[in-house]
Formats: structure tokens, sequence, C-alpha cells
């Protein structure tokens, strides 16, 4: 008698959405009718009548799926946000590592540690190794967004690919803002380090800045589009 | 007892929030309380209690966990939060000043 219940409520689920919370619906409306139903043979009622009972009782679920499908599309669930958030924690740590590095490499130039070895050049080349993971997980926390499948062509669903669209944007404009910022310094420090022209070479960071108000038109024109 | 019933519907979410005051409960405890208190003359439909708890869940009012039961399916329990009891003293005050008008009308 069980197995019946657990078909009914499988056939009650065949249309809903396949998300996570259909899944945990699905299971807490099992559960609780599988201990009415067994409450009731504690009872005194037949296996049939208690079926019949518990199957009558559970009324029209289908109003609950629309629940469902909206927490389905474009939001990310709790996981990935937990995830997007470490690894953007970690990449800004692995930054600050860098730096750290890149510091450290001038104290050692100073005292002259060793005369062998170019040591700024050096230090050049591991800061911007250690600037390699963290870019790539900034670039990969921003395309984190879903795929946004439209089910049914409506002006809501149209509306909502918009807002969608907007979203993914703005993580890509992130995501460019930051690659800018990254290749402003890198080349700052290797050309300084190439030319010993320290005092013009800080041009650089307004030109990073100029382009980085280029991006934003670019990215405002062609939303205007 | 159709009057009850139909008043009931309306106030599924106000009746959940009570019986999570004092402890965690889940679905059918919930229903099973509803049906004591009543003896036997109201019971809630199971759609209606799930849409009451996942309008609640979305309004921050309660949450849910699963059970660890060893036997048997798990348990999905929910317990109230602080919003939830604010919520629910907001409504209770709301129904005392509507019950008195009621009775003022129909006297």
């Amino acid at each position: 008698m069980i197995e019946t219940i657990r078909e009914h409520i499988d056939n009650l689920f065949a249309e809903a959405p396949k998300t996570r919370k259909a899944v945990d619906l699905k299971e807490e409306i099992t559960q609780n009718t599988i201990e009415k139903y067994q409450d009731l043979l504690a009872e005194g009622y037949s296996q049939e009548d208690a079926c019949q009972i518990v199957l009558d009782s559970i009324g029209d679920v289908t109003e609950l799926f629309a629940d469902l499908k909206e927490s389905s599309s474009s939001t990310l669930s709790e996981g990935d946000r937990r995830k997007k958030a470490t690894l953007r924690a970690v990449a800004v740590g692995l930054y600050l590592f860098a730096g750290a590095v890149f510091l450290s490499f001038q104290i050692l130039d100073g005292i002259r540690f060793s005369t062998y070895i170019d040591l700024s050049m050096l230090s050049l080349v591991v800061t911007v190794l250690l600037c390699i993971p963290p870019t790539c997980m900034l670039v990969y926390a921003a395309c984190m967004y879903p795929d946004f499948r439209r089910t049914e062509d409506t002006l809501v669903e149209t509306y909502k690919e918009k807002a969608y669209l907007r979203s993914r944007e703005k993580a890509v404009r992130s995501s460019v803002s930051s690659i800018i910022w990254l290749l402003t310094v890198t080349l700052y420090f290797i050309i300084s380090f190439a030319t010993f022209h320290w005092e013009v070479t800080w041009i650089l960071f307004l030109v990073g800045g100029c382009m980085q108000a280029i991006a934003a038109l670019i990215f405002s024109l062609r939303r205007d589009n | 007892m159709s009057i009850t019933s139909d008043i009931l519907r309306g106030h599924t979410e106000a009746i959940i929030l009570s019986h999570l005051l004092d402890q965690d409960s889940y679905g059918y405890q919930i229903n099973k309380d509803i049906m004591q208190k009543t003896e036997n003359r109201c019971e809630l439909k199971e759609a209606t209690l799930y849409s009451a708890f996942r309008r609640l869940e979305q309004a921050g009012c309660i949450r849910a966990y699963w059970g660890d039961e060893t036997v048997g399916a798990r348990r999905r329990y929910y317990s109230i939060t602080e919003e939830g009891r604010r919520a629910y003293q907001s409504y209770k005050r709301d129904w005392e000043e509507a019950k008195a008008d009621i009775d003022r009308l129909l006297k």
C-alpha cells in the first residue's frame, strides 16, 4: 500500500519542474502522507480505506508548482553564492600575497643579499605568475550565472530573460574592469623595470583609468542599442 | 462546519506560526494538532498547508530543516524566526480587533 502512495505522489509530481525544491517538497509530502497512513492503520482502518483517505487529503498540488519554477530560473542557489564569495575572497587574498612577495623581493634587493641574480626581474616574473590564478578565479566567478532557458514565449519570460542578461552584463563588466587594472599594474612594473624611468611610467595609471571609462562607455552604448 | 474551514483557510499562516511558537514541528504533526484542538472538525488540505509553508519561508518567518530520523523517511521540520514571532504578534492583534468587530456586527 505504501508503494501505491509513493506511486500516486510520483504521478502528481510528473509535471513538476525538475528542481531541488520540487524534490524536497515531494519528499516532505511523501513522508507526511505515509505517517498519516500508518496512524490511520493504528486507529483500525483497513489498508484500502486508509490509503484512500490519505490520497484524497493531498488535494491539488499543481498550484504549488508555480513557486518551484520561479526559483529554478536565473537566481543562484545558496551553495553557488557561497562558492562565488569564497572564490572572490581567495582571489583577493592571492593578490595580497602576490603584493607581499613583490615587496619582500624589493627589500631583499635593497639589502643586496645576492648580487648574482637579478632580483628585480625575478620578483616581477614571480608576481605576475602569482596573479594568474586569482584572475582566473574572478573570471570564473563572474561566469557562474546559469544559462537562462526560456520556458514559455510570454511577455514575462521575455522580461526575465532581459533581466538575466542585464545581470550577466554586470558580471562581465566587473571582470573586464579587474582585468584592465591588473594589466595596468603589470605593464607599469614591466616598463618601469625595463626602462627605469619611474618618474614617467606612473602615467600608465591614468591610461588605465581612461581605458576603464572607455569600457564603461562601450557597455552603456551597447545597452542603448 | 463549512464556515470554520473557510475561515481557517484564510488564517493558515497564523495558525502555523502559533504552532511553532513553543517548539519546532512538521506538516503532519501540525495538521494533527489542528484536528485534535478542534475535535476532528477541522483539517487543512495538504496543498494549502504546503503553499503556506512556502510563503512563510519566503517571507523569512520560518526556516526549514531535515530531521535526522534513523527509521523511515526524514521529516522536514520548521522553526519560527524572530521575524515570524513579530508577524504572529501583529497578526494576533489584527485578529482580536476583527473578531470584536464581527461580534458587534452579528449581535
